[in-house]
């Protein structure tokens, strides 16, 4: 049960960092530049899938989904 | 091999659940704790889909399902209607090119892929997202991490790569994405150059083939008179996807090759493996077949009897229908998939977790049925009975209509590399032996002949073992 809680709570700091990530990516992703346009994209939406597989798998209710919407 | 026998130890594959955090939160979760993660992103998915799929919308509405107030899996299995291949196909039809069920912006589609088209019905057409593409290689990475691949570890992919195929993207991505160093040969080499390739390399750990392609594989270095336990030392993984085979095939591939064979089921609609064998293996520890333990955070399953729609109860056969939880472009909400597949609920898979599991070795399509003399014949069921005789490198068979108008099956079987019985005797014996067990399995007496091995077609992804030329018989 220890292992399992400790685990719980480092993955659960790697979901936080991932959201503050995110945020960052989010402001690559108004890049105009269309060489590096699509290559934010693509470490956005990556980030994205890892915060949803890292989400709090007990709680009660999970983040929202980080989907390729990106923030405006 | 009796159980008593020592099975090749599962090296590296031993604990995944120890070795990852995250597995072990994900072992640890009760039945009612998974289908909370179930409900939550069930919820997400469809309040997400109600708002961006005319396809999805209008079934939500004619369910009378407001996502947002979904407080039951049971009222969604019970409310949402199924879909099938010919709804995604007329979707796609009224609908070009992804159909109204793709759901993110067309500009976010970043990989297609299509099915195989083998039914014969057309082929679905799948929109995926640069996140939906992470997923895809999550899972395939997923069942190999539980497998025993580690990063660092050399993998042979015998899949051929690329193309329109979900299985032709997936285990590159899951392979990158684990940093395991992958040799794609799947496709570009010939079996000779692929082993050439292998005997050089050596510390081979792992080699992902579909099942058929690991007999392949296996009896080329057979027939080169190579060991593959002595050439291959530090292999710890075979996994094999797509086809079912006899537990004798399992247990010599074990024997030869000195490490655990482990099983996925995967498909296009699952956007990768949906289930595993985890560490376990494809031979159960007390005998038997194993079980593939399903991913149902991440996919959800229900195996229905096909004709009543009704679940149907652990140990019974039934056609898997999935719904993605976490995947955004083109997701299955409720689709017949057409596989067959025996159902193991998570209280009799003696795991300890609770995920629910489905058999190894015998996952079948349903629309594969040949209806011969008024029997239900399965081509999984022939691969079974031809291939539990460790004689016999590999078999085609034809159904066809003789001159005189009556249905005759020929079997076509080619022998191992000096494995033929010198002896007439011996070989007309052999073959009424493998007459019986098709008998045994299918209830069709088959006629059996002997051919040589280069007459008879190399797979290098599904086999496609038998033809229906029935309705050629019928031409005038």
């Amino acid at each position: 049960v220890g292992s399992v809680h400790n685990a719980a709570e480092k993955t659960a700091q790697d979901h936080q960092i991932l959201g503050d990530m995110l945020v960052q990516a989010d402001r690559l992703c108004r890049s105009r530049d269309p060489l590096l346009k699509g290559q934010f994209r693509h470490l956005r939406d990556r980030i994205a899938a890892l915060l949803d597989l890292t989400a709090p798998l007990v709680s009660d209710e999970t983040a929202p989904l980080a989907s390729s919407e990106t923030a405006p | 091999m009796s159980a008593q026998l020592r099975r090749p130890d599962p090296g590296g594959a031993s604990n995944p659940f120890a070795d990852s955090p995250r597995l072990a939160q994900l072992a640890a979760l009760t039945r009612p704790e998974l289908e909370a993660v179930q409900l939550r992103k069930l919820r997400r998915q469809l309040q997400r889909l109600h708002a961006s799929s005319d396809y999805y919308r209008t079934r939500l509405d004619a369910a009378r399902l407001d996502p947002g107030a979904l407080t039951t899996l049971d009222a969604f299995r019970q409310q949402f209607p199924l879909s099938g291949k010919a709804d995604f196909m007329a979707d796609q039809t009224e609908h070009p090119i992804f159909g109204q069920r793709l759901g993110i912006q067309g500009d976010q589609v970043a990989l297609v892929t299509m099915t195989g088209g083998t039914s014969g019905k057309g082929q679905e057409i799948y929109g995926r997202s640069q996140r939906d593409v992470h997923m895809l290689g999550h899972l395939h990475a997923l069942p190999w991490v539980l497998a025993g691949l580690r990063p660092g570890d050399i993998a042979i992919n015998c899949v051929p790569a690329g193309g329109l195929t979900t299985g032709g993207w997936g285990p590159g991505e899951g392979l990158r994405i684990i940093g395991a160093t992958a040799f794609h040969v799947g496709g570009t080499l010939s079996t000779d150059a692929k082993i050439d390739l292998m005997l050089g390399i050596r510390d081979v750990n792992f080699i992902y083939a579909s099942t058929n392609y690991l007999h392949t594989l296996t009896e080329g270095l057979l027939r080169r008179g190579i060991e593959p336990r002595e050439a291959f030392p530090a292999m710890r993984t075979l996994f094999i996807a797509a086809e079912g085979y006899p537990v004798e095939w399992a247990e010599r591939i074990e024997t030869l090759w000195g490490c655990r064979l482990q099983e996925g089921y995967g498909s296009t609609q699952c956007v990768g493996f949906g289930g595993s064998t985890c560490a376990d293996g494809v031979l159960s520890p007390t005998g038997g077949r194993g079980l593939m333990h399903l991913f149902e955070w991440e996919t959800m399953f229900e195996v229905l009897d096909p004709h009543t729609l009704a679940p149907v109860a652990s140990g019974e056969m039934g056609e898997l229908v999935v719904t993605n939880l976490a995947i955004e472009g083109s997701p299955a909400i409720r689709f017949r998939t057409g596989d067959a597949a025996r159902f193991v609920s998570h209280q009799d898979t003696g795991s300890g977790r609770a995920w629910n599991a489905i058999e190894c070795g015998t996952i079948g399509r349903f629309d594969d049925m040949m209806k011969i003399r008024g029997n239900n014949v399965w081509p999984a069921a022939i691969d079974a009975a031809v291939f539990a005789h460790a004689e016999i490198a590999d078999y085609a068979g034809r159904v066809y209509t003789s001159a005189d108008s009556k249905t005759e099956i020929e079997v076509r079987i080619a022998f191992a590399a000096h494995a033929e019985p010198a002896e007439d005797a011996a070989r007309d014996h052999f073959i009424q032996s493998v007459r019986a067990a098709i008998k045994e399995r299918t209830n069709v007496w088959m006629t059996v002949i002997v051919c040589d091995r280069e007459s008879l077609p190399e797979f290098s992804y599904k086999a496609r073992r038998w033809r229906d030329e029935r309705q050629q018989g019928y031409r005038l």
